[in-house]
C-alpha cells in the first residue's frame, strides 16, 4: 500500500501522474493520507532541524512523509535530495527509510525482477532524471 | 548511507545540472523563470524554485526539463 499525503497529491496536475494516481486509488493499491495537526508539528520542526543542518533543506511535504515514517514506520519514496539525506542527518529520523527510484530499482533487481542496468538507462531516457555515478559506482552499476 | 556520500552527492549533482542546462535557452528566458532555473541548478531545490517562478512544483519541473536540466 502506498499512502499519499493530500499535500503530495495537490501538487499533481499532470494528466498521466493523475490518471496513475486515481487507477491506483481505485484498485486498492494506493491511499490517501490525510496529515493530523501533531504530524505537521513534527514535520516543521524537521524543517527547521534540516535548514540548521549542512544537508539539503526538507520542505514541509517531504518532512510529513518523515514525520510519518518516523511515527508509523513507513518507508518514505521521495526523489527529493533533502529527504533522502535527512535520516543521515538528523538523529531522531535516523531509523526512517528512505527510497529514490534508483533504490526502488535496485531492490526489485535483487529480486530479479527487472535488469538494473538497462532499466535504469530506460528510466533515465524516458524521465529525464539522472542518477548520480556515486550512487550508480554504490550499487556496483559503474 | 553517510554524512560524506551526501554531501559529495549534493556537489556531484549541483555539477551535473551546471554542466547539462541548456543555458543558451536560459538567457533567453523572462527573468523570473531565469532566476527560478539558475536557483534550481545551484540547489536542486525545486520547491523554492517553483515558488520563485510562480509556478507549480509540476509545471516548474517541466519547465527545468526543457531547459535541459536533469532532477538528479
Amino acid at each position: 500500500m502506498v499512502n499519499i499525503p493530500e499535500s503530495v497529491l495537490a501538487e499533481v496536475f499532470s494528466e498521466n501522474t493523475l490518471a496513475w494516481i486515481t487507477e491506483g486509488l481505485a484498485s486498492g493499491k494506493m491511499a490517501l493520507f490525510t496529515e493530523t495537526e501533531d504530524l505537521v508539528t513534527y514535520a516543521r520542526r524537521v524543517v527547521s532541524l534540516s535548514r540548521a543542518l549542512p544537508m539539503r533543506g526538507v520542505d514541509l511535504p517531504e518532512a510529513v512523509c518523515l514525520a510519518a515514517g518516523a511515527r508509523f514506520g513507513y518507508t518514505v519514496l521521495t526523489e527529493n535530495g533533502g529527504a533522502a539525506m535527512a535520516p543521515s542527518f538528523i538523529q531522531e529520523l535516523s531509523g526512517v527509510r528512505v527510497m529514490r527510484a534508483v533504490d526502488v530499482l535496485h531492490a526489485l533487481a535483487q529480486r530479479g525482477v527487472i535488469s538494473l542496468r538497462e532499466e535504469i538507462e530506460r528510466y533515465q531516457a524516458e524521465t529525464g532524471h539522472r542518477f548520480a555515478k556515486r550512487d550508480l559506482r554504490r550499487l556496483g552499476v559503474e | 548511507m553517510e554524512r560524506e556520500f551526501w554531501l559529495a552527492f549534493i556537489e556531484e549533482a549541483r555539477e551535473i545540472r551546471r554542466r547539462e542546462a541548456n543555458w543558451g535557452f536560459i538567457n533567453k528566458l523572462p527573468p523570473r523563470l531565469r532566476h527560478a532555473l539558475v536557483y534550481y541548478v545551484e540547489t536542486g531545490d525545486f520547491r523554492t524554485a517553483a515558488r520563485l517562478a510562480g509556478l507549480g512544483v509540476e509545471e516548474f519541473l517541466e519547465k527545468a526539463r526543457e531547459a535541459g536540466i536533469p532532477l538528479v
